[in-house]
């Protein structure tokens, strides 16, 4: 009997066991979360936009590959090499810019990661539930068509034709072709059209969201790419029309009463966000020391300060900028061409030309003025460099993370966009007018009609944006990367053609491509 | 005369005339000897008989257990081996069993002799052993499959803190990979090749019959009795989804009927850096930083930093690789005690372990405690319960290897105050002090605890069935804890702490049932079982303390950027197996099994249950009656098998897609984001194995050389590929089952009794195995897929790379060929002849996978002495060597001598110049192979006059050397382990990505830190009570 009820006991824990198998083999992941359970309201559609934009942060502010911002400045007129890390070789020794480059993937990749981000909150918000109201709906979905738009303007202006996804991609693909040049534009033209009713102005957006003059701004400028110059000069006005922006002609902001003037506290930490006082900014990325969530590895400090540290007698200090490295070193032409006359852009301020001993226990030298230095100090020790990306943190000498903000877009682009579209149509008026609001901003002299030509613009943007603009897009987008590359700063570039207009495809993406062909680009 | 046939029988054809166990019939030749001695009862003698228990060398042998037959009457021989027992009167045909451990044992009839000499033939490897399979037990002799007894003498006096150490080398086709030397970490197990890419290889883990959630760290290798191994898929099969790669099943000791034994068995010794690279000396150093500014065309110093000159100029140099090592140790501590009466058996042991590493701050301890108990509480009912307790750290803050070997030997270690400087050449600040991790607060440690309980119930009113329910749980907390202070370099303060915690169990009801019918022999098993593992985890970090007295201990106390986690995950898998076992006479052998799992991590598209049939043959040719009267072919057996097993190694939550919970901050306000982070397969469904086996056993001269030649074929399909797409889909890669993978290969075990005298033996033994592996192809595409680096015919593991042919000198004009090129950068050929160097010109190299690989093992005996000497080797292995490739182009890190460069005087063919970018990301494929004098063991076991003397019950004394010499010609610390090279750089800028928070069910000891291979010896003592 006994045995009876063990065998009995036994089959019976058998069969309780069997008749919960469906749950017992049930995937219910306990700690993540998927796109179905998010995007149902405004929480969940908030939270994804957090995620997007801290995608599209990503796009300049890695530390993997610490040479990868000069990509976008070696190899064009502004900027010649320093102590480099080695990504950014081959965008100055175009010989070696091949299918395997590493600074060219990490760009590629970045681009579609974010536009798998903004794909799924734009489907999401077509198909999230009537309780979520429409107005929220679409401006949650603009948001995300400005990056989408944002992202394609990017890879369409470095590599041409390019695949085009604009649904989230549930299975895996290997099957992508290349869209042409001119349906990519109407995709872009199309999503930001969109958008900018839905957006809200710069007054009512949250600090670090998409407001509707960064939309206004990026159609300006892909209609210029897109030779639509009427159509850019009308988008481009109404921007500043608008009269969310403003230029900044006064000082202001945390260092106010220290030495310095009113172009330059647009560049302290403290005073970059409209909250700040920063009237002048469209779209800036937002990073801040000990805020968690709010600092990344981004190296433009690295890049653009040099390492003065490594001259005898000079120590490092937050007054110079913190730790630089000196990767990339400004080209003759910025440092003795480019501003010919008084210019705040070109002050002590902006421009840190002159050096002198700091180290007080070097007493010999202390206080003096640097000087005598030859060779290689010369590049990435000592010289002239751009004060926009000082930032020190006396707890973290080293300075990983350059933490501060990224001006994306200012008010001051604005007038240089502005001044291409009238250019390109014949306002030569106009445009002189559109470029000295800028010039007498920055106290300098005015220019005439007669003037203004393509060369002058991007002279100006230069003069304006040195530090900020992405170069290489601007010369890519207005066709003049050798020729004026070759022309202003030749000697410190090797082998480049017009076949470097556009990047060459990753190799990765196409060997994985394995159901349909990508073209390479011509000669790569 | 009858005994004395016996005897000669027992003496020299052990195998004919012994037995397996106590409990296994009595074969056929003896029993013909038996019933005479029956016939002759009448005659038996009543009252003492005497004898001498002789060894195969013919010395006495003490504390030889003579028992009369089925009573409890019973002696053991003094130390000359002799023995006395007294006969009752009346007794029905009195036999002596006459038995000891490691020896065959024997069984003598009375008869009307009074005076015995009894030889004992060592119970080496014989077919009638028997062997753990899956489920239950066989005799070697009736197994079918393909079975790896490791030999015991591998589990015994070899300094190891893992067993799978122990193993390196010793058993055909199971390929073991010890990928750092860290104290404390685990080697990789591969049997019989790579069948899977992304999906677990390391095969599955068994301990006493139930599933072990642990790995082989956990375990106390004193506390092993035996190691089998499960290769082919006939006996892997029985355990189904978890087989495909193998199954080990770890046997531990337990009680045996008698008095108390009570062992301690102990060893300590020193550990040398072996293999060493040499960072380039101060000179040198400086000759190479001229080299690089000159190849550069930049400033010309003596030196990279103006924080060396003062050292540079005063001829100071350091010696950072001296700095951070120290005198490494080991040493390992077990008592043990076992017995038993007739009803309850037990076996308790505990265990101390002990490493210094050789680099500073590295050291790894661990005490395990384990209960095993066996009762028998009825005739019908058997239970048992088996506890197994293991804590184990390797904490201290840790100097660091890769920094050492890049800092500048003029760099400067100290600061005025004795503090370790932080960056020793400044203003240089990519690179830190290599000691600063010395100052860090660490803490890494698990603790496990586990409990096993059986129950067997064998009714008696039917015969051959039996019950058994195994029921197992275990518990895994596990703490990683670090702080990084104001000494370290960290100005604010840094502390992490990761818990984690492992639940697993298993319940398992078995039913066998056993029945002969003459000359057939029934075995059926039947299982249905269900297994969960729960995982989960938190991670808090914090930096801004107050100062660096408390550290983690109070992690609230970070001001800044505190951050939290946590992680949680579950897989479930529910199985149900029957298998039968049929054999006929012990010459023909029949096995068939099927096994159904069903699994939580596959698809909801796609089906949670799979079915794993299995079938084997066997033939004992040997015991067919025309080889029975000869003396040449003493064993020969035929196997075959052929059977699907799966694998469920991966992850859970695959097959959805989800999203990464990330922090993002508005105008410095702090907001949870979610972004798009991987694509999940919901068709993701099992990945097969299907394998024959085909294998001959042998014995030849009586033995004299024994063996086993074993060819198999494995097809995998549904290869389960963490594959990569084009990112343009956003995302990078998805886990999908794509493609088909064969794995054939050819195993051979001989041993050989080279010289067997009376004093002096030899014997040697010899495995090896090569194994091919070959795509055959891929589900989504017919070409090959060399984003994957897949390609389809050739092998997993590939190395697709240019073709290197030496490097441009000044003479030559690259022009024509590789346009970007300068002298001093690597020249490839060009393979496509298109007159440039392309993608184009990459192809499949070769593979890391190994070709073939073995081991040997010599093994002497003097009296008392032995001596054993084991080498083993890896060959056809191609492997990327990351120390080959410059960092930073060369230029203000060190670099070591072994590596060299170009200059345009040397004119090397090898190496590039120093700044040498490498833009087409060569990884520099080199020769992995190598050969190596693994472990010579000197073992003294004393003689009995003295262990009588100091009332012992066994003594022995041994010295074993590990690792003593590896010739290969691979350029870097060892070419069987992983070193990340980040040259110090990839430590430093982001430490965080050293600890692997929050990653399905990882180690928190997983990540391994680089650290030189060690060469140890050891000094052990094995001591038995009386």
């Amino acid at each position: 009997m006994k045995r009876f009820a063990l065998a009995s006991a036994a089959l019976l824990a058998m069969a309780s066991i069997s008749s919960c198998d469906k749950e017992y083999l049930e995937e219910t992941p306990p700690s993540l979360y998927t796109p179905q359970t998010v995007l149902v309201d405004s929480l969940g559609f908030e939270s994804a936009m957090a995620g997007l934009q801290s995608v599209v942060r990503e796009q300049y502010t890695r530390s993997d590959e610490q040479g990868l911002l000069g990509m976008m400045q070696l190899g064009t007129d502004v900027a010649i090499p320093g102590q480099v890390q080695g990504a950014e070789i081959p965008y100055y020794n175009y010989n070696l810019l091949n299918s395997q480059d590493r600074a060219a993937e990490v760009m590629w990749s970045w681009a579609y990661r974010t536009i798998n981000n903004c794909n799924q909150i734009i489907q999401g918000a077509a198909t999230a539930p009537a309780t979520l109201r429409q107005g929220y709906k679409n401006r949650i979905s603009a948001e995300a068509r400005f990056f989408r738009a944002y992202a394609y303007n990017f890879l369409t202006t470095l590599w041409g034709d390019v695949p085009l996804v604009d649904v989230p991609v549930t299975s895996p693909r290997t099957d992508f072709t290349r869209t042409p040049v001119a349906d990519v534009n109407a995709f872009i033209i199309n999503d930001l059209t969109t958008a900018i009713p839905s957006l809200l102005n710069a007054s009512r957006a949250a600090s670090g969201r998409i407001a509707q003059g960064a939309a206004q701004q990026l159609l300006g400028e892909v209609y210029l790419r897109t030779k639509q110059y009427a159509q850019a000069e009308q988008i481009l006005q109404a921007l500043i029309n608008s009269n969310q922006y403003k230029l900044i002609t006064a000082r202001y902001g945390v260092r106010s009463n220290q030495p310095g003037d009113y172009f330059a506290d647009m560049f302290v930490v403290g005073n970059q966000r409209r909250n700040q006082g920063n009237t002048e900014v469209i779209w800036g990325i937002e990073q801040q020391l000990l805020v968690p969530g709010a600092t990344t590895s981004a190296q433009q400090r690295r890049m653009w300060v040099p390492a003065y540290y490594n001259i005898k007698g000079m120590a490092l200090v937050d007054s110079l900028g913190g730790r630089g490295l000196g990767r990339l070193r400004l080209s003759n032409w910025v440092d003795y061409r480019l501003y010919t006359s008084p210019d705040m852009r070109n002050s002590k301020y902006n421009l840190k030309r002159r050096f002198y001993y700091n180290d007080p226990a070097q007493t010999a030298t202390f206080g003096k003025r640097v000087t005598g230095l030859t060779g290689s100090d010369t590049i990435y020790n000592i010289t002239p460099y751009t004060t926009k990306w000082n930032q020190f943190d006396p707890a973290d000498t080293f300075g990983f993370g350059t933490i501060k903000d990224i001006t994306m877009m200012r008010l001051g682009e604005t007038y240089l966009l502005l001044a291409e579209a009238q250019f390109q149509q014949g306002k030569l008026a106009e445009a002189a007018a559109s470029i000295n609001m800028l010039r007498t901003r920055a106290q300098a002299a005015q220019v005439t009609a007669s003037q203004i030509n393509l060369n002058f613009i991007l002279d100006e943007r230069a003069r304006e944006l040195i530090g900020e603009e992405q170069r290489r897009l601007t010369l890519v987008r207005t066709g003049t990367l050798v020729e004026r590359t070759t022309r202003l700063n030749g000697a410190s570039v090797t082998g480049l053609t017009q076949k470097h207009a556009l990047l060459p495809i990753p190799q990765t993406s196409i060997d994985l491509n394995n159901s349909a062909t990508l073209t390479q680009n011509p000669e790569y | 005369m009858r005994v004395k046939t016996l005897l000669l029988c027992g003496a020299l054809v052990p195998l004919q005339t012994t037995l397996a166990t106590a409990a296994d019939a009595i074969e056929p030749k003896n029993s013909n000897v038996v019933a005479d001695a029956v016939l002759d009862s009448h005659l038996a003698v009543e009252g003492p008989v005497t004898g001498t228990v002789l060894d195969e060398k013919g010395a006495g042998m003490p504390g030889v257990t003579v028992v009369l037959k089925g009573t409890t009457l019973g002696t053991t021989t003094d130390v000359n081996g002799r023995f006395t027992l007294d006969i009752p009167a009346g007794t029905a045909s009195p036999t002596l069993v006459v038995s000891s451990i490691g020896y065959v044992k024997q069984e003598i009839a009375v008869g009307t002799q009074t005076t015995f000499s009894v030889k004992l033939a060592p119970n080496t490897q014989d077919l009638n052993e028997v062997v753990v399979v899956g489920y239950g037990t066989q005799k070697r002799s009736d197994v079918t499959g393909s079975v790896a007894s490791v030999p015991q003498d591998r589990l015994e006096k070899i300094p190891v803190s893992n067993v799978a150490q122990a193993l390196q080398g010793a058993v055909a086709g199971v390929n073991i990979v010890a990928s750092s030397s860290v104290p404390g970490s685990q080697p990789n197990i591969q049997i019989r090749g790579v069948r899977s890419i992304t999906a677990g290889t390391n095969p599955y883990l068994v301990v006493d019959g139930v599933p072990f959630p642990g790995n082989l760290n956990d375990i106390n290798p004193n506390d092993i009795a035996s190691i089998e191994i499960l290769k082919d898929a006939s006996s892997t099969a029985i355990y189904g989804t978890r087989g495909s790669n193998g199954v080990i099943l770890v046997t531990t000791k337990r009680g045996k009927t008698g008095k108390p034994q009570i062992r301690y068995n102990g060893y300590a010794g020193p550990e040398y850096m072996v293999n060493k690279l040499h960072p380039l000396d101060g000179p040198a150093f400086s000759a190479k930083w001229q080299e690089f500014t000159k190849q550069r065309g930049i400033n010309l110093s003596p030196v990279p930093n103006i924080g060396e000159l003062d050292n540079y100029n005063a001829g100071r140099t350091v010696d950072w690789m001296k700095l951070i090592r120290q005198q490494g140790s080991i040493q390992d501590h077990n008592a043990s005690i076992s017995g038993g009466t007739e009803n309850v058996k037990y076996f308790v042991s505990g265990d101390y372990f002990k490493q210094k590493g050789i680099i500073k701050g590295y050291q790894f301890q661990r005490i395990t405690l384990r209960s095993n108990i066996d009762a028998t509480l009825t005739d019908w009912l058997r239970v048992g319960t088996s506890a197994f307790y293991s804590t184990s750290n390797d904490n201290g803050g840790r100097a660091d290897l890769s920094l050492a070997q890049v800092l500048s030997p003029y760099g400067t270690v100290y600061n005025p105050d004795g503090t370790y400087t932080v960056f020793p050449q400044p203003p240089e600040q990519l690179v830190k002090n290599a000691l600063l991790g010395l100052t860090t607060q660490r803490e890494d440690r698990v603790n496990q605890l586990t409990g096993t309980g059986y129950a067997e119930v064998e009714p008696t009113f039917v015969e051959g069935l039996k019950y058994r329910i195994n029921a197992t749980y275990s518990y895994r907390p596990g703490r990683f804890a670090n702080y990084n202070g104001r000494q370290f370099g960290d100005l604010r303060g840094t502390a992490q702490l990761i818990n984690d915690e492992r639940q697993n169990y298993t319940i398992e009801n078995l039913l066998f049932y056993n029945r002969s019918f003459g000359k057939h022999h029934f075995d059926l098993t039947a299982l249905y079982s269900a297994q969960e593992n729960r995982f989960f985890t938190t991670t808090e970090t914090a930096t801004g303390f107050i100062n660096d007295q408390i550290g983690f201990n109070s992690i609230g106390s970070g001001s800044n950027t505190p951050t939290i986690s946590s992680f949680s995950e579950r897989r479930g898998l529910i199985s149900q197996m029957a298998r039968l076992n049929y054999n006929y006479d012990s010459r023909y052998l029949f096995t068939v099994t099927a096994r159904r799992d069903g699994s939580s991590v596959f698809g909801a598209d796609a089906d949670k249950y799979a079915v794993f049939p299995s079938v084997a043959l066997g033939w004992n040719v040997a015991n067919e009656s025309f080889l029975k009267d000869q003396s040449t072919l003493s064993v020969l057996k035929l196997r075959f098998s052929y059977g699907t097993t799966g694998n469920e190694g991966i992850n859970p939550y695959q097959t959805i897609t989800g999203n990464a919970l990330l922090q993002y901050a508005y105008g410095g306000v702090t907001t949870v984001g979610l972004r798009a982070d991987r694509i999940g397969n919901s068709r993701l469904k099992w990945e097969q194995t299907t394998s024959a086996n085909y294998a001959v056993d042998f014995g030849l001269l009586k033995n004299r050389i024994t063996g086993t030649v074993e060819y198999y074929d494995a097809k995998t399909k549904d290869l389960l590929l963490n594959r990569q797409i084009p990112i343009i889909s956003g995302y990078s890669t998805i886990l999908d089952n794509v493609g088909t993978v064969r794995n054939r290969g050819l195993e051979l075990s001989v041993t050989t009794a080279n010289v067997q005298g009376t004093n002096f033996t030899w014997e040697t033994t010899l495995n090896a195995s090569g194994n091919r592996n070959k795509l055959l192809s891929l589900g989504y595409t017919s070409a090959d897929d060399i984003g994957n680096r897949l390609f389809i015919g050739r092998s997993l593991g590939a190395v697709y790379d240019y073709v290197k042919t030496g490097v441009w000198q000044r003479n030559e004009d690259p022009k024509g060929q590789d346009p970007g090129a300068k002298a001093g950068d690597l020249k490839f050929q060009d393979l496509n002849g298109d007159g440039q160097i392309t993608t184009l010109d990459r192809k499949y190299l070769g593979t890391s996978l190994p070709k073939w690989q073995g081991g040997i093992t010599n093994t002497f005996t003097y009296k008392g002495l032995s001596l054993r000497v084991f080498i083993q080797t890896v060959q056809g292995v191609l492997k990327n060597n990351p120390n080959l490739n410059f960092l930073d182009l060369g230029g203000r890190l060190n670099i070591p001598r072994e590596v060299g460069y170009w200059t345009p005087e040397n004119q090397s063919q090898d190496r590039p110049g120093l700044s040498y970018i490498n833009p087409r990301g060569y990884a520099f494929p080199t020769n992995g192979s190598f050969t190596r004098l693994k472990d010579v063991t000197l073992n003294y076991t004393f003689p009995a006059t003295i262990i009588d003397k100091l009332k012992l019950g066994t003594l022995s004394v041994y010295v074993s050397g590990r690792n003593l010499y590896t010739w290969t010609k691979w350029v870097g610390w060892d070419p069987e382990q992983t070193y990340t090279i980040g040259n110090g750089t990839g430590n430093i800028d982001n430490p965080t990505s050293l600890l692997n928070a929050g990653t399905s069910f990882s180690n928190t000891q997983g990540v391994n830190p680089n650290f030189p291979t060690v060469r140890t010896f050891v000094f052990g003592l094995n001591i038995g009570l009386r």
